[in-house]
């Protein structure tokens, strides 16, 4: 026995007290004493996970060698450090997350020159492991662990006692780094895959609309579930389009994960932007084709997007490929059949068709993605038809979705990703009368309103226009100059009794009488549009009642 | 969704802002100030485009008061484009302004 170091096999000159060994035959160990070790297949990683495979591998590696520690440091490429992962004996380094930087020290050596070193007396100076120098390690002995050529980490045991330790227990050592570096490696894919789906569920999220509709009676309402293993790429979207109209879109990229996701994002804004520039259903429906056509990457994506006019009830529809929409909510719960047509991204100069369908007040357009609805072994059109009669008596957009989701109900492990988007088209009474706040803004939502009861009482045009302006005025007026600038609120009526229209607008405020050019015009417009106008300041606020005859 | 907006275009000295959607309370002063920060300080003239407009009231014409005031300080002088079965027509009628001010049928009637 000898205190000189000796050198074996390694380019390198150790360091005084360091021997750097050779690859040891692992024949030299016996048999029996490293079985345990190769127990630990992979297919006990799998049961296991990779804390409880290493805890386990470790606590073996201790056992057969009577050692006092055992500890996996792994190798963090971006840091050029070794992070300590797993311990036995001296559990310290890896509470405190103990990083040795490589090419320092025994195991950054180790890591560095990719050999086993083994240290018969530990000389402090050599350490770079504050505990392990604490705890007055004596003796030794670490190994690298290496995967297809690229360093991940080092195994290393230690003996508080000096102690030499041999190609046995080197054998031994190599034999638990063999079966370690696979299972941590695998064990660092999943992670990573795991972050990127983190990534896309992110992803996913943010770019689904969070606000919901509730305009002139029209309310929307979605839901998104992602898959158990994979992100998707289904979206779905509303949004409010000139003239008062909203829009309502489905679509599902196929395929699935980051791409997926990433696309879906893409072609949702796509649709979103040519929808604004108020093109039709279908020719949106095509612009997006000649986008996603343009796009370097190969893809296909179904998708059907709706145009709703509240003043009318009606939709203009255009579906690429897409499954049935349904209107539900009356007694005519019904499957709108859509003509077959082309996914988006399949064919070169693909165009597709609209069609039209009507809305009572009361029904609720919805549309889904195919995770609804496939189950293996239903044929589809049983499961829609399924789908149709759990959703047929809603009575909101929110109670449409929350119907078609437990129409899966109970979902095990949803395989693909589902998106619901539902419109609900609200009854109208044949008297109105309304609450709004006393905000600027909702004078437009007021009249989208006005408007829908107005065709609902079959106004003409004309006098319809002069109307909006006359109880838009008002309604103005109430904002502008009955206030304080706290929160308010005003009350908008309107009843009819044969030919005659009645409207009172209600505020809280005190009454100022208008002033400056511009309130004096209003209160004009106002006169000039309707047959009749009081104005009526009380203690509790100001009523301003306007009738007008309306032509047959 | 913006309710109105505005598209401005010059050219040989003349300005033609083209207004959509709706124009009220909420949104007049936007419209205007967009317009007159649109408008070049050699500009001579100002088309204000209403055919496409949807809906106007009177926060709209007192833009239109104020717009013509602005321009007039510059020399620049404000036209309105508004056909007569137009919404924009209705509510200038309506607030009795519509002898008052420059009108056109038609951008052609002003190129014509």
């Amino acid at each position: 026995m000898t205190d000189k170091p000796v050198i074996l096999g390694s380019p390198f000159p150790p360091r005084t007290g360091q021997v750097v060994l050779p690859p040891a035959a692992s024949e030299l160990a016996p048999a029996d004493q490293v079985r345990s070790l190769y127990r630990l297949s992979d297919p006990a990683l799998s049961e296991m996970g990779l804390e409880e495979f290493l805890n386990e591998l470790l606590a073996r590696v201790q056992e057969v060698l009577s050692v006092d520690t055992v500890a996996i440091l792994l190798y963090d490429e971006e840091a050029q450090q070794l992070v300590a992962r797993a311990a036995k004996g001296i559990e310290e380094e890896v509470e405190q997350g103990v990083r040795i930087p490589v090419g320092r020290g025994f195991a950054g050596r180790i890591a560095a020159e990719r050999v086993s070193i083994f240290i018969a007396d530990v000389d402090h100076a050599d350490i770079m492991n504050p505990i392990l120098r604490d705890k007055g390690i004596r003796s030794l002995l670490g190994v690298p662990l290496i995967v297809e050529g690229d360093l991940i980490g080092v195994l290393h045991i230690g003996s508080l006692t000096p102690r030499t330790f041999g190609p046995r227990d080197l054998a031994v050592l190599q034999v638990a780094a063999a079966r370690a570096a696979p299972g941590i490696e695998r064990a660092r894919l999943y992670a990573a895959l795991e972050h990127e789906h983190r990534v896309a569920m992110v992803l996913q999220r943010s770019l689904l609309p969070q606000q919901t509709i509730n305009v002139a009676g029209i309310t929307a309402a979605a839901r998104y579930m992602p898959a158990s293993y994979d992100v998707g790429g289904d979206w779905y979207d509303f949004f409010q389009l000139p003239r008062g109209r909203f829009g309502i879109v489905i679509g599902d990229v196929v395929g699935h994960g980051l791409k997926a996701a990433a696309l879906m994002g893409q072609l949702r804004t796509a649709l979103h932007s040519y929808a604004l520039e108020d093109h039709s259903p279908a020719q949106t429906l095509q612009l997006v084709d000649r986008y996603m056509r343009s796009l370097s990457e190969t893809a296909m994506a179904t998708a059907a997007y709706a145009v709703l006019d509240p003043e009318t009830g009606r939709i203009r529809l255009a579906s690429a490929g897409h499954l049935p929409p349904l209107i539900v909510g009356s007694g005519s719960a019904r499957i709108l059949g859509v003509p077959s047509s082309p996914p988006l991204g399949a064919f070169s100069y693909a165009s597709w068709t609209e069609q039209e369908a009507s809305l009572e007040g009361g029904e609720t357009l919805l549309l889904y993605t195919d995770g609804l609805v496939e189950r293996r072994g239903t044929p589809l059109m049983a499961s829609i038809g399924r789908l149709l009669s759990v959703t047929a008596g809603a009575d909101s957009a929110e109670e449409a979705c929350e119907l078609a989701v437990e129409h899966v109900l109970p979902f095990p492990r949803l395989r693909d990703d589902i998106a619901i988007v539902a419109m609900h088209y609200g009854t109208l009474p044949d008297e109105l009368s309304i609450r709004l706040p006393a905000d600027p803004p909702v004078l437009a939502d007021m009249r989208r309103i006005l408007r829908r009861w107005l065709h609902h009482h079959s106004v003409q045009e004309n006098d319809s226009r002069e109307i909006l302006i006359a109880v838009s005025e008002a309604c103005a007026n109430a904002i502008e100059h009955a206030y304080s600038p706290a929160p308010a609120a005003f009350e908008v009526a309107a009843t009819r009794h044969n030919g005659e229209l009645s409207f009172v607008v209600r505020d809280q405020g005190s009454w100022r009488s208008p002033r400056g050019e511009n309130r004096g015009r209003g209160l004009k417009v106002v006169e000039a549009a309707m047959d009749e106008v009081e104005v009526k300041p009380s203690e509790q606020g100001t009523e301003i009642v306007m009738r007008k005859r309306i032509r047959k | 969704m913006s309710l109105g907006d505005v598209a401005i275009t010059v050219e040989n000295s003349v300005v033609i802002a083209r207004l959509t959607g709706e124009i009220d309370l909420s949104n007049a002063q936007g419209i205007e100030d967009a317009v007159a920060a649109g408008t070049p300080n050699q500009a001579l003239s100002v088309f204000l485009d209403m055919s496409a407009l949807e809906y106007l009231d009177s926060a709209g014409i007192q833009l239109i008061y104020q717009l013509k005031e602005k321009l007039g300080i510059r020399g620049q002088s404000l036209k309105l484009v508004v056909p007569s079965d137009s919404p924009a027509a209705d509510a200038l009628k309506l607030a009795g302004v519509m002898d008052h001010l420059d009108t056109i049928e038609s951008l052609q009637a002003a190129r014509g």
